[in-house]
């Protein structure tokens, strides 16, 4: 279950964290939301490594091996004699690998970044559209209900404008 | 020491307002230029079905000139589509501050402006429908494209270029569409619902979110290269006097950056105007992007005088016979180019009271376009007028077919333009929503400066 605070204000925001942090919370359980992207520390830390770009790279190798094989393999496949030119010509198949690797990475980046990110939800998350506005929301992760009642009380003495959980709207 | 008001930084909401300002209500005017636009397209449109109808005899293009200005057009709307999505990935990879405001627009450019290209190479085919057998799919009579033909690569690569930098947009536009979403009502609250993906903006996301933009920045740019590259081979494969040489692909690439860069500062003042947003596009925008049209400029220069220095020194009578046609029966327009590509845009643009002057980057934009279509003008038609066999040398008139349609291709552009800024923020919200909070002031002496605190 999961507990949010918004604030109007960027320092309370950061001193929410904070004091949920030194109140038991761990950091990977206490998440910013905001409308504009901080610096990582000035709200909260992300410890996560990332690995979308694997994916990309997967995407680029998965790519060169169907340019080759669209441009060679189908030259192999179906021999056109030209005179004494070789039948898979080195710079073309050279040229769609390349194009065909770039596709892929790029489809490979844009489908790892959304896979690391769990977009989209099929779950609806909790958010506050006053984001949008400038708002910054602390969100933090609660095991039982006690943690959420204390995610609540630190939120509250930290200036927090409103307090939703999850569920609610 | 500038001017603090200027630097004093927005609310958030302050900022959606002024920067979605081109999403309000149409007006009278905007239903006008659109119906205007959408007129030029229809007559474009007659003017192709009147040549399919009844064939390619109608355009001006003939034996030996059978590159037209179906393929100038497609040569220049493709090099106008380099410099969107390459100034964007460039200014973001060397995180320049200024760049906020200029993204957007520009990614949106490369968008349409490769996607009225990539309509060119079918409306020469003549036959359109033909363009089935370009592309790689099994079929009855058992044709397979060939893949050692350089129109082949432009295929892959103008493809992989439209998904690319259309991606590119999108990504960039995802948090702005999470604003929307929730600042909207409607079929519009759906519509960006979809496409904001449930995006939220937690710390996470937004950690993600930027190292794809690098990673997308990264892996476009090559991409761009690479686009232009090929179209220079289509000309430069061939074994004709004045395509056949090894300069040709950066000179493209060049050439591309630099109408690309000029197209990106006229939609910059246009953009300015239309909208109201003066605050966001500043005299220091228009100055650095100045800056790198001077730069692009000078290599631009540079590249045309070592071509044209080569083929004089080697004084290769096959090419010297196509240069010397060239400047005798195109010398204005040789002059006109010369003119607006480098003897007025270089020794103007050295002026910083030139680069900070708006209508002055407008006019030295305009010239640059102006001389670069001229360019492929001169790429195109002389070489074919006046090849190495002299029993077929002609000429060519462009027909108002042709004019018709290469009319309707910058209304088409003109009307995916404005219709992208009503439906979407022109100016990226979160980029400049950041930049904001990176704005300070400090004292120093007896001054206070304004600052932009830098991540290391």
């Amino acid at each position: 279950m999961e507990t949010l605070g918004l604030y109007k204000d960027l320092e309370s925001a950061a001193a929410a964290a904070e004091a949920l942090v030194q109140g038991g919370f761990a950091e990977q359980e206490v998440t910013s939301i905001s409308s504009a992207p901080y610096p990582e520390g000035v709200l909260v830390k992300e410890e996560k490594a990332s690995f979308f770009r694997w994916i990309a790279l997967a995407g680029g190798i998965i790519g060169a091996g169907a340019g080759f094989l669209l441009a060679a393999g189908t030259a192999w496949l179906y021999p056109l004699h030209t005179g004494e030119k070789p039948i898979v010509s080195l710079f073309p198949v050279g040229i769609i690998t390349y194009e065909f690797t770039m596709l892929c990475a790029i489809l490979g980046t844009i489908a790892g970044m959304f896979l690391e990110m769990g977009l989209p939800s099929l779950k609806k998350k909790i958010y506050a559209p006053e984001i949008s506005l400038g708002w910054i929301g602390i969100s933090v992760a609660c095991r039982d209900t006690a943690m959420q009642t204390q995610a609540q009380e630190i939120l509250q003495n930290t200036g927090a404008v409103k307090i939703q959980n999850e569920g609610e709207s | 020491m500038s001017n603090n008001q200027e630097n004093a930084p927005k609310s958030a909401e302050a900022l959606q307002k002024e920067l979605t300002s081109s999403m309000s209500r149409p007006t009278w005017k905007w239903f006008l230029l659109s119906g205007f636009l959408g007129l030029v397209i229809i007559w474009g449109s007659i003017a192709w079905a009147y040549q399919l109808r009844t064939g390619m005899g109608v355009a001006g293009i003939n034996l030996p000139v059978m590159w037209g200005f179906y393929i100038i057009s497609f040569v220049f709307w493709v090099g106008l589509s380099h410099s969107g999505t390459m100034v964007s990935a460039i200014l973001r990879l060397v995180k320049a501050n200024w760049r906020r405001p200029i993204l957007r627009g520009a990614e949106a450019m490369t968008v349409f402006t490769i996607l009225v290209a990539a309509n060119f190479p079918l409306i020469h085919l003549g036959r359109a429908w033909k363009l089935l057998y370009f592309i790689p799919l099994p079929n009855q009579r058992g044709l397979w494209p060939n893949f050692r033909s350089p129109l082949l690569w432009d295929i892959m690569a103008i493809n992989t270029y439209i998904i690319g930098s259309s991606l590119f947009l999108y990504l960039g536009m995802l948090p702005d569409l999470a604003i929307l979403r929730d600042r909207s009502t409607g079929w519009r609250k759906k519509v960006y619902g979809v496409l904001a993906m449930g995006w939220r903006g937690t710390d996470h996301e937004w950690r993600v979110f930027a190292r794809a933009s690098t990673m997308m920045a990264v892996l476009i740019i090559p991409v761009a290269v690479s686009v232009h590259s090929i179209v220079s081979w289509d000309f430069a494969m061939t074994l004709v006097p004045g395509w056949h040489s090894t300069i040709f692909a950066p000179y493209f690439v060049i050439g591309a950056i630099y109408s690309g860069v000029a197209a990106v500062i006229t939609l910059m003042v246009i953009i300015r105007r239309a909208f109201h947003l003066e605050a966001y596009l500043r005299p220091l925008h228009f100055d650095n992007m100045g800056k790198i049209l001077l730069v692009v400029s000078l290599l631009w220069s540079y590249f045309y005088f070592a071509e044209v220095l080569t083929i004089w020194y080697g004084h290769k009578p096959i090419e010297w016979e196509v240069f010397r046609y060239t400047i005798e029966k195109y010398w204005y327009l040789i002059g006109l180019m010369v003119f607006g590509n480098s003897f007025i845009t270089i020794p103007a643009l050295c002026f910083k009271k030139v680069r900070r002057s708006i209508p002055a980057m407008l006019v030295l934009s305009l010239f640059v376009n102006v001389g670069m279509f001229i360019e492929r003008f001169l790429i195109i038609v002389p070489v074919l007028s006046h090849r190495n066999v002299p029993f077929v040398w002609g000429h060519y008139i462009p027909t108002w077919v042709e004019v018709s349609i290469m009319a309707a291709a910058f209304a088409g552009f003109a009307l995916l333009y404005t219709l992208f800024a009503k439906f979407f923020p022109i100016v990226s919200l979160n980029d400049v929503m950041e930049g904001e909070h990176y704005k300070s002031e400090v004292r120093l002496g007896r001054g206070r400066l304004n600052t932009i605190i830098t991540e290391d």
